[in-house]
């Protein structure tokens, strides 16, 4: 049976924008069978914004799976935010994981914001300052919850939602020397470890759509800047039925 | 006179922190006394705004607002992966 997923993150909605991106998902369960919002759902993180994202996301025919992004954290609103959806039937991941059936098939989303410091072998380590080492273990702590979340998950399909990027591969157009702060290979490197079959991430406007881990799981980098479309489609059976 | 490297850096953190922009991905460079806006945007709007609080941010300065707005299309036909 088909099941594709529609994704996009980077949409920074805000009361400026209102129902502009509304009419772009009109029809969506045509094209796709679950919609994931890959975070920075809003400009300043605020309330108001948050009301904005609810209104662009709510009632559509198809499941909803979001994170939130570093946009959304900035007004310090972002578990108010996350409720906001929940309440309106949008299902909101902060490094858990969900289970959605779609047509027969057990989609299993993880997931959460995720964090920066690099890539192997230019990144941060925990060491030194207070603050290099707060940075430094926030992504660890995340990763941590990310392969627990892998372990237990039970499904048949198995996704990985994120802001943040866990490969570079998917940078490839923004400046190497901001690198540490659009992601992590400790994220992919715990999803390598209990294995997925698609990540999906937003945060870098200037990136690239595709990239891989080092063990081969294909990574999806749909920041609406980069997609240049409302959102993308990806169908995990292959030619069975897509 | 002021390095232009730290100008562009001045501008580019204005246009990160002030709460009318908050835009993290614009490019900024300073070549003598003309300033350029790279990058893509959600609107109209916001385009102005930027241009607004960059001109704040270097005062004096030639502003040429070069940003783009997000074109955004219909979805393509799927991927199978």
């Amino acid at each position: 049976m088909s099941l594709r997923i529609a994704a996009v993150g980077d949409v920074h909605l805000g009361v400026d924008v209102g129902g502009r991106y509304r009419s772009h998902l009109n029809g969506i369960e045509e094209k796709a069978d679950v919609l994931l919002l890959a975070g920075d759902l809003t400009r300043h993180g605020t309330l108001e914004e948050g009301e904005v994202v609810v209104n662009e996301f709510r009632d559509l025919p198809i499941p909803v799976v979001a994170v939130l992004g570093n946009h959304d954290h900035h007004s310090d609103k972002p578990a108010e935010i996350a409720a906001m959806l929940r309440d309106a039937g949008i299902m909101v991941l902060h490094d858990d994981s969900v289970v959605v059936e779609v047509n027969g098939t057990r989609l299993g989303v993880v997931g959460g914001k995720g964090f920066g410091g690099g890539f192997a072998g230019k990144c941060a380590s925990e060491f030194g300052e207070p603050e290099i080492k707060a940075f430094v273990n926030h992504t660890k702590r995340i990763a941590d919850r990310w392969r627990v979340a892998l372990k237990e998950l039970d499904a048949d399909k198995r996704v990985v939602l994120s802001h943040y990027s866990p490969v570079n591969d998917t940078l490839a157009g923004e400046p190497p020397e901001i690198y540490p702060f659009l992601g992590s290979y400790l994220l992919a490197e715990a999803i390598d470890a209990e294995g997925a079959d698609l990540i999906l991430h937003g945060h870098a406007h200037m990136g690239t759509e595709k990239g891989l881990t080092s063990a081969g799981i294909r990574v999806r980098n749909v920041a609406l800047p980069v997609l240049g479309r409302a959102y993308g489609v990806y169908c995990l059976n292959g030619d069975e039925g897509c | 006179m002021e390095a232009p490297q730290y100008v562009a850096a001045r501008v580019q953190g204005a246009l990160a922190e002030d709460d009318r922009t908050h835009e993290l991905g614009i490019r900024v460079d300073v070549r003598g006394d003309q300033l350029f806006l790279r990058g893509q945007v959600g609107c109209l709007e916001r385009r102005a705004l930027i241009a607004d609080v960059a001109a704040e941010a270097a005062p004096g300065l030639t502003i040429h607002n070069e940003l783009s707005v997000v074109d955004v299309r219909e979805p393509e036909e799927e991927e199978k992966l």
